[in-house]
Parts: C-alpha cells; structure tokens; sequence
C-alpha cells in the first residue's frame, strides 16, 4: 500500500522537476551570478586571468581540505578535528624542518602519515566505542590544540624555514601555474575517481546512503567509515602543510577557520547538481563560490565584520539549501 | 454474515461514508479515475487492489492529507470538505498505519492521548483521571500493557491496540486499518480480529484495507475491489469469494499455483546449525538446511526467527552452539564474513535494512556484486557497461517493472523493491540465501512471482530458508518447514503434513511435534 511516502505526490511531476532542477543549478547559477556582478562592478581587478589564477590559488588550500572532508560526511559522519589537524601539521612539518633539520621530503611524508593516523583515531573512536562523531572529532580537535600547544608553546616556527619548503606553496613548477592548485586538482580527481568510479567508492556512497541495508548487504560498515576519516585526517594534513609553506611559518590556530569554509563548501556541495548528495565535485564548486565570494568582498574593501557574516550566512544557507534537496529527492 | 452490513440503509439513513466518482491525477497521472465506495455504521467494509491500485489514494483523500480533483464525499449523507487530518478527525474518521508511529520515550497512555486535548488540575495535566477515562477503553481493546508502561518495549501487535484505543479514545466512528496484520502474528491477528467484531458489534464502521484474502473473507461484510483506479467490483453475500476478488483484482481468470515436488531435495546439507542461542530470543535451535531445499521457518512474531537470521547472517554472534556451511566450520564475525563465506539475506524491512532508496536501481543492485563489474581487482575501477548488463540481465529476469536500471529504487513499488533486494543475491552464486518475510506488503501478482522465483533458485541447488508469518505462504512454497516458538524450533513439518493448519497449530501449541510425510 504506502510504498511512496507521505508528501511523495503532493507536488505535481512537472513542478517537482522543475524545483529540483532549479536547487540543482541555482549554486552553478549563483557562482556564476557572483562572477558576472563583480566584473560588472569592477572590471578591471576581477575579471582578469591573474585574479582568476590567484583566487583558485587560495582557494586550493580550502578545496583540498573540503575534498577531504566530504569524504567524511558521505559516510555519514562529521569530522570537527580538521581545522585544528591542519594547523598542527603545520606547526609539525615547519618544526621537523627547522628544529629537526629533517629533510623537506621525509617531513612532508610523516605529517602526512600522522594526518592518517588522527582520521584513524577519529575512526576508531566513532566505530568502536559508539561515539558521535561530532563529539568524538570536537574531543580529538580540541586534544591536537593542546598537543600543538605543548609542541610550539603557541610560539610561531618563523625564523630558519628553508626556500625549499616555501617554494612548495610558492612555486610554479608545472605550465607557470602555482603549485597549490596542481596539487588541488590531483587530490580533487583522486578523490572524485575514488568515490565515483571504484569499487570502493560504492561502498562508501551505499554506507552514506543507509548503513544498515550495507551492513547487510556484506559491506564492511566499520572499515568504510574509518577509510572516510582517514582521507579527511590525511588532506587536512596537506592543507595544513601548504599552509604553513604560503606562511612561511609554523602557527598554532593558522589553519583553524578553514574548518568553516570546508563545511560551508561541502554542505553547498551537496546541493549543487544532485538532491542533498555530498559529492566530490560539488564540494569543488561549494569552495569556488565561498573563496569568489571571499575574494570579492576584498576587492571591494569590505570590512572584517562583513566576511564574518558571510561566512555564517552562506553556511547556513549552504545547510539550508542540502537538506531541502535530500527533502526533494526523498518525496 | 451480510446481516448488518446494509442495517444502516435498509432503515433509511444513509451510510456513514459515501465516496462518489472520486478522482484524482497528480501531474499527468490519474491515481483515482473516479472510485465510489460506501461504508455503513457496524460494517467491516473491505478493500482491496494491488499495489497502485488506488487504494492508499483514496485514504490519503479521506484522511485529509490531499485534495480530490472531483466527485463527493459524504459523511452521514452530508457532503464534506476534509481539507486536513483535524477536520477528518473531528468527522469521526480515525487512521492507523501500515507503519505506525508512536513516541518511544513517552508511556503507552501519552502515546494514546498524543496531540488531544488533556484533562488538567491547577493548569497540569492530571494524568491520573485520563488514565481513569482511557483504562476501561483500553481494557475493552485488549491492550494488557499497564498504562503507565514505555511504549519502547511493545510489541507491533501491541501497538496496533494502542492506536485502535486512541482511535475509540477519540470517538471515531469509523476506523481505517491499512494493512493491519502485515507485522501480526497468527495469534495476534486472531486478538485483533476479535476487536475489530466487537468494534462492529458496538456500530464503529472499519475500513479494512489488505492484501491478505484469508482475512478478507473472515472478517468483511462487503468487499470494494480496486483495480487501476476505478472501483471495478463490490462484492457481498454469496458473491463474496476468494475467486471473485481475485479475478476482480487481476481482471481476468488466475490459475492456482503449482504444487512443488521436493523430488530434487538432495541430502546433503548446505548449512547445519547446531545448539544455537542467544539470550532471550534464541535457544538452542539446530537443524539442517539442504541443498537445493526450501526451508520454511514458520511461527508467531517474536518467536525468534529474524534473531535465528541475524545469527546465521553474522549480523549478531551467538553465544552459545555452532554451525558448517558445506561441511566446514562457520562462525561468521559480521554479515561481509558471511557474504564472503557464501550467503545472502534479505531482510525483513527492505526499504530499512534493504536499500538504499535514494540511489538507483543498478547501484543497489550492484551492491553485492562489486568484484564483478569492476575492470580488474588490481584496478577496481568500475565498468558501467558490467554494471549495465547486471542491472538488465536482473530487470529481465525478475520481470522488474521501472522504466530503466537507473531510477532510484525509492520510486519502485513494493514488490519491485524486493525483487531488487532479492536479485543482489543471484548475480553471484550463492550457497545459501536467506529471506526474511519476502513478500509482505507486496501485491498478489508479485507474491506468485516471488514464489516461483524462491522456487527456481532452489531448483538450481541454492539452499533457502524462508522466514514467513503467514502460515498460508509456506505450503505453496516450501519442501518442509520449521515451527519455532519462544525461540525454539518446536514443530518440523514435510510432505503432506505441511498444511496451514499444522503450522498454526505448532505456532500454538509450543509443544516439541515432529511429523514426516
């Protein structure tokens, strides 16, 4: 008998179509309102290929941590730890650098590791012992503050960083292009390959979609959701490094408010293109907006306070916006 | 039996409901091509379609939650507007779900009294006079949990007694039931059949929509049939037959189903299972599952048989006994061991513990069958032409009625929905397949092609154990049968011992009966 749900008819198709067509394109349509009002308004700063090359430069940072973190939220968990990971793998790596003198190579490569191992934690945290995920990453974020802390005593690693790891986040080693949004476009196709085109991928997004019918099915519900944590403790170890490489120094809290912008980017994400679905390449265009959006308001001189309240009123429009999708695609 | 069902007419006044050439389309659709039904005080009024027929429509029309396109309703011969739930409510007209909601948190007489006006003392609820208003009502219905209990740990059956309480709590003058004993027990759908006879007997008109013809015939005075959104049959007295509402449901002649052989049963056992348990639901249950045999495991609900899956599934450890899957010893640590080792399950909720329901069709069909449809297993990318070629080859197969492999499966009817759960499983051979209630809630079409499917997969040398409450699926289908009860097996029936009669009877009687053919 009620095998559609409540409310399931009572649109008409066509209005339906249409709405959900609307909410899968308004974001697209939004950026590119965005990109069309500030050239419009300041034709000679923004719509020039340099601007164009520097926003996707800083949006890189942003992109590779939010890519991350969608892989966390398709499972179906939050991972709060990012924003504070990120910063104390900047701390580490300048440290390594500098204190350690440890090749530029081998201290990339162990900060990496290390951002596997606190999405480990995370992982072990929320499918072991039961935990919230909110509570378990907020507990671990808040336990990596501390950690940075007694690391660096909130000093910042400035004096003695080597040209050598500037020039990671610096240089243009590829077709003059910046090498954050290289390394940003690898680990965005990566991870776009992973989750769309693998084996492993329909895992997650069948864990994501209802973990009990997975469960069931014979997928390894624990070991998908650990794999989510960890490629979201790895890539926000290499923002946080890129970071720390841009700054030319090592800072407790540097990297913290990426956090923001990466739940901003993956909840808009989610609502661009498909019903309330995070995805990979809808968290690309979910950062596009927020750092256009960033990028223009500097443009313009617009005061401190206003990206605050940017940054909270696209958050909780991006929210808004994912679930009315998943509202739309389960009527 | 026909006695009331037209007092209320032949003394002149008119019925207490009248739905005359309701129609109604969404978009370019029509659900409801113009239906007429009528419902009199102290008649059990049936209702009866498959799945799309129309049926849950027209409940959504009288409950208020949509509007009709055209036609009348009337309410005691006076033509009505039910724009909301609260109006239809406050025309008598009372609604319990095929799912029912309730407050796990609250106790059984709040989820009675939930969203009613309440009785107060000095500005609080007194919850001691409700309960002294409610208590005889609730006695009268049967509900035996007190009412100051969680409404956490009732039973579905319990809850069913609840919502009919809450109905009488609100003077309904008519009940509509949809589906009432697809979570019900034989038992509990006998307790509930002899409330629905009081509830006539003191004039409440009931509405009573189901698959289950068995019931039907028991309890209905009048039958509506519903087939394609027109009301094509009402049936009473001697016309009244369970061919005449099938070939009413069909609109054509239907042939009964064949009777199996188990001539290809071989003796080997697939899967043995040996003093299992797990406390409380499971105790000490062994028996032997063999190949190219289907298995019934009949019983009341809650006698154990979904936690005896769950164990045989990995879905949770058993604490004592042990089990061999082809001889070697098997202890599956979570349902991906055993997918590994060889089963498949489908459970009992699909739309829950089944499918993903907003991914499509070939995505959740592929589930089960990665390692198939990828490249390579060095490289497992996934090819969409494999995956193409398993979603069609299953739409062909199991006769799935979607207009292709990539509609989300939320959008499938019932029985579609299951025939997906069930084809996860045949893509890649395996040993032994496990089907929890398989055909609840799916239409009489889908049914037989849900049987003669479990039928085939057996015939090729799968072995299959099938959950099923109600005892009348399990002969059709069936090589033999398990009866269990308060979790232990108490009954095995074969050959021509297995009857619906000796599975009821098992179901009952808790008693240890073996009977061979």
């Amino acid at each position: 008998m009620s095998d559609l749900p409540i409310g399931a008819r009572r649109l008409s198709p066509s209005a339906k179509a249409g709405l959900s067509l609307f909410a899968r394109y308004a974001t697209i349509l939004g950026l590119a309102a965005m990109i069309v009002v500030f050239s419009l308004l300041s034709p000679e700063a923004f719509p020039t290929f340099n601007n164009f090359i520097n926003v996707l430069n800083q949006a890189s940072l942003a992109m590779i941590i939010a890519g991350g973190l969608t892989l966390a939220v398709i499972v179906g968990e939050l991972d709060l730890s990012i924003g504070y990971a990120a910063s104390l793998h900047g701390v580490l790596v300048t440290g390594l650098i500098v204190h350690d003198k440890l090749p530029i190579g081998l201290a990339i490569a162990i900060v990496l590791g290390l951002g596997a191992l606190v999405g480990l934690v995370n992982g072990l945290i929320v499918t072991k012992l039961r935990v919230n995920s909110v509570i378990a990453t907020l507990g671990v974020g808040t336990i990596i503050v501390g950690l940075s802390f007694a690391y660096s005593a909130g000093v910042p690693i400035v004096a003695g960083v080597p040209e050598g790891f500037l020039q990671l986040a610096l240089g243009r080693w590829l077709f003059g292009i910046p090498n954050p949004i290289i390394v940003m476009a690898v680990v965005m196709a990566a991870l776009w390959a992973l989750v769309e085109r693998t084996a492993i991928g329909q895992e997650i997004q069948a864990v994501g979609g209802n973990p009990i019918a997975a469960r069931l099915a014979g997928i390894g519900v624990d070991r998908i959701k650990i794999l989510g944590f960890v490629i979201s403790g790895v890539c926000a170890a290499l923002t946080g490094t890129l970071l720390a490489s841009r700054l030319g120094s090592g800072t407790t809290s540097a990297a913290d408010s990426y956090l923001l912008t990466a739940f901003a980017a993956v909840f808009l994400g989610s609502a661009t293109l498909r019903d309330g679905e995070f995805h990979v390449l809808g968290t690309f265009i979910g950062t596009l907006i927020i750092v256009f959006g960033f990028n223009g308001l500097n443009i313009f001189g617009a005061p401190t306070f206003s990206q605050y309240v940017f940054q909270g009123a696209i958050l909780i429009v991006a929210v808004a916006l994912s679930s009315l999708g998943r509202m739309m695609a389960e009527s | 039996m026909n006695d009331s069902a037209n007092r209320a007419e032949t003394l002149g006044s008119p019925p207490f409901l009248s739905v005359r050439s309701v129609s109604k389309s969404y978009g370019g659709a029509e659900a409801l091509r113009g239906v007429s039904l009528s419902v009199s005080s102290g008649e059990v009024h049936g209702l009866v379609g498959a799945n799309g027929a129309g049926k849950s429509t027209l409940i959504r029309i009288l409950a208020g939650l949509t509007q009709p396109d055209g036609g009348d309703i009337l309410v005691d011969g006076r033509r009505v507007v039910a724009d909301s739930p609260q109006v239809a409510g406050r025309l008598g007209m009372s609604f319990i779900h095929q799912e029912l909601a309730f407050v796990p948190g609250m106790t059984v007489l709040e989820n009675i009294m939930l969203g009613m006006p309440k009785k107060t003392r000095l500005g609080v609820v007194d919850w001691r006079a409700i309960a002294k208003d409610v208590a005889p009502i609730a006695g009268r219905v049967g509900v035996r949990a007190p009412l100051d209990a969680n409404a956490k740990g009732l039973s579905t059956a319990e809850n069913w007694l609840v919502n009919i309480t809450r109905a009488l709590v609100l003077r309904a003058r008519l009940i509509v039931m949809d589906e009432p004993t697809a979570a019900l027990s034989a038992a509990e759908a006998e307790r509930l059949f002899s409330i629905i006879r009081d509830l006539r007997r003191s004039g409440v008109a009931v509405l009573y929509v189901s698959h289950r013809l068995d019931e039907i015939l028991e309890l209905c005075q009048r039958v509506t049939v519903f087939r394609d959104g027109r009301s094509v049959a009402e049936l009473a007295g001697t016309e009244l037959t369970r061919q005449a509402i099938v070939e009413a449901i069909v609109g054509g002649v239907v042939d009964a189903p064949a009777k199996r052989t188990s001539a290809r049963v071989s003796g080997e056992a697939a899967l043995s299972v040996r003093a299992l348990g797990r406390a409380p639901r499971v105790k000490a249950v062994s028996f032997d599952l063999r190949k190219g045999e289907v298995l019934g495991l009949g019983g009341l609900v809650g006698a154990g048989r979904t936690e005896l899956a769950r164990l045989l599934f990995g879905a949770d450890r058993p604490q004592t006994g042990s089990m061999t899957l082809e001889g070697k010893p098997f202890a599956p640590r979570s349902p991906a061991d055993a997918v590994k080792s060889g089963l498949g399950f489908v459970p009992e909720e699909r739309r829950v513990e089944g499918l993903i329901l907003t991914k499509s069709l070939a995505f959740n069909l592929s589930l089960a069958n990665l390692q198939s449809i990828v490249f390579h297993r060095t490289a497992p990318f996934i090819s969409g032409a494999r995956r193409r070629t398993l979603a069609e080859r299953a739409i062909r197969d199991l006769a799935i009625r979607t207009a292709s492999a990539e509609m989300p499966v939320g959008r499938l009817s019932g029985g579609n929905q299951q025939k997906v759960v069930i084809a996860r499983w045949l893509a890649s051979k395996r040993k032994v397949l496990i089907l929890d209630e398989p055909t609840r809630g799916v239409d009489v079409g889908a049914r037989a092609e849900i049987h003669r499917l479990i039928r085939d997969l057996a015939a090729e040398g799968m072995a299959v154990l099938v959950i099923s409450s109600e005892p009348e699926e399990l002969p059709d289908m069936c090589d033999r049968a398990l009866v269990m009860a308060e979790g232990r097996i108490v009954g095995e029936l074969a050959g021509a011992a297995l009857t619906r009669e000796r599975i009821i009877a098992a179901s009952y009687a808790g008693a240890v009966e073996r009977q061979e053919a």
